[in-house]
């Protein structure tokens, strides 16, 4: 942030006054908009400059484990390694060192750290559905069923949705595509047996 | 590393925009911010202890989308009253339209856009597009930032913003100094646990 007061989102014009807490919409002192500015005491806390670790004075004294010149100020709550103050990472109450904390977002075990996750559930019904609700779309679920199938089972267990724990998107694929490729198989069959069973045309 | 898990409330609004939805959701000590294309979610999240404040600005699009409905509902409503028998009941219904989508937009309330502010960003909450819906959700989260924060009295808001206004005081050089970007970047990056270069 390029300022530390809280400006008008329309005219961006720092505000002061007593625009601040009220109930009620209050007009911007500058441009005229009608504004309701919530402040908070985060707004005037300082933020603290970066911690550094102290160096080493005695051979005795427990070292970081990534800056052996540095001395240890706690382990890690995950793996245990020494660190210093600034390899000392707090997550959710927890410290933890960097490689934990890369090991953790990278697993998508730390759910607080997570900022992204593809729905596999949502696609694979998708393709279950979608290309048979279109005109010349049923054609194409002799590819997209199997798929459907494959990546609902592939990913049943892949964590979806952070706000959603149900696996009905998962199963509904997988119904809708079996009961396709079904559909497929019985199209297959009473198609060979009309060929094999016609009588022929006597002449 | 145990698997944290938190339950999430769902607040009211959802924005759409450029394909994607916003949602909002109250975790135990965050607000989570969701975009979503239908197949993947990006999360935002901010937690209570680092909103800096809340900014609500009334808008004008509710108004301009009630003319121009209420100007179509009109057009449709000559052609239905000009045109014959058989042709206006399509008409009628196309007027029927205008004035439902109109009294919807009527009934969800005036518009408005929603800021949230911490040290590092302003987002725009684009789910809080309704201004009795930003309020809610305000009122929601008041007490939630308040128990994370503490309390600011209405008496020492001016004193502190014009505090807040003076030119920061500048620091010694020395204080300032980082520590060498490149003594972790030197960290290496697996978990897996080498030959201890110290007593541990």
């Amino acid at each position: 942030m390029n300022t530390p007061l809280v400006s008008c989102s329309n005219c961006m014009t720092p505000l002061m006054g007593d625009v601040f807490n009220r109930s009620d919409l209050t007009p911007c002192p500058a441009c005229g908009r009608l504004l309701q500015v919530e402040i908070f005491p985060a707004l005037f806390r300082r933020i603290e400059a970066g911690r550094e670790g102290e160096a080493v004075i005695e051979e005795t004294e427990s070292s970081c484990f990534y800056h052996p010149q540095k001395k240890a100020v706690l382990p890690c709550d995950a793996c245990g390694r020494f660190l210093c103050a600034l390899c000392d990472c707090e997550v959710s109450g927890r410290h933890l060192c960097p490689a934990c904390i890369e090991i953790g977002v990278t697993k998508g075990k730390m759910q607080n750290l997570e900022n992204h996750r593809t729905l596999y559930d949502s696609l694979a019904l998708t393709l279950a559905i979608v290309p048979t609700l279109l005109v010349f779309g049923a054609c194409f679920t002799i590819f997209t069923s199997p798929l459907a199938i494959y990546l609902a089972i592939r990913h049943w267990n892949t964590p979806t949705s952070i706000v959603r724990r149900t696996k009905a998107r998962h199963v509904l694929a997988i119904v809708f595509g079996v009961t396709t490729l079904a559909g497929w198989i019985a199209y297959v069959v009473f198609m060979r047996y009309t060929v094999t069973h016609s009588t022929p045309v006597r002449r | 590393m145990p698997t944290e898990t938190k339950k999430y409330r769902r607040m009211p609004g959802t924005g759409m925009g450029y394909a994607l939805r916003s949602t909002l959701w109250l975790g135990e000590d965050h607000l989570l911010s969701i975009r979503s294309s239908g197949y993947s979610e990006d999360y935002k999240r901010f937690y209570f202890g680092d909103i800096q404040a809340i900014v609500i600005r009334q808008t004008q699009t509710g108004r301009i989308i009630n003319g121009v409905l209420s100007a179509f509902a009109v057009v449709s409503l000559m052609a239905a009253l000009t045109t014959s028998a058989g042709v206006n009941i399509f008409w009628y219904i196309v007027t029927g339209v205008f004035v439902s989508f109109l009294l919807l937009n009527t009934l969800l309330g005036p518009t408005c856009v929603t800021h949230l502010r911490t040290a590092v960003q302003s987002e725009d909450l684009q789910s809080l597009r309704r201004l009795h819906r930003a309020r809610k959700v305000l009122a929601r989260m008041r007490p939630l930032i308040a128990r994370a924060q503490g309390q600011l009295s209405p008496a020492e808001i001016p004193a502190r913003m014009t505090e807040l206004a003076k030119p920061p005081v500048q620091s010694t050089p020395a204080a300032t100094t980082a520590t060498a970007p490149d003594a972790h970047a030197a960290a290496p990056t697996t978990a897996t646990q080498p030959s201890a270069p110290q007593s541990q």
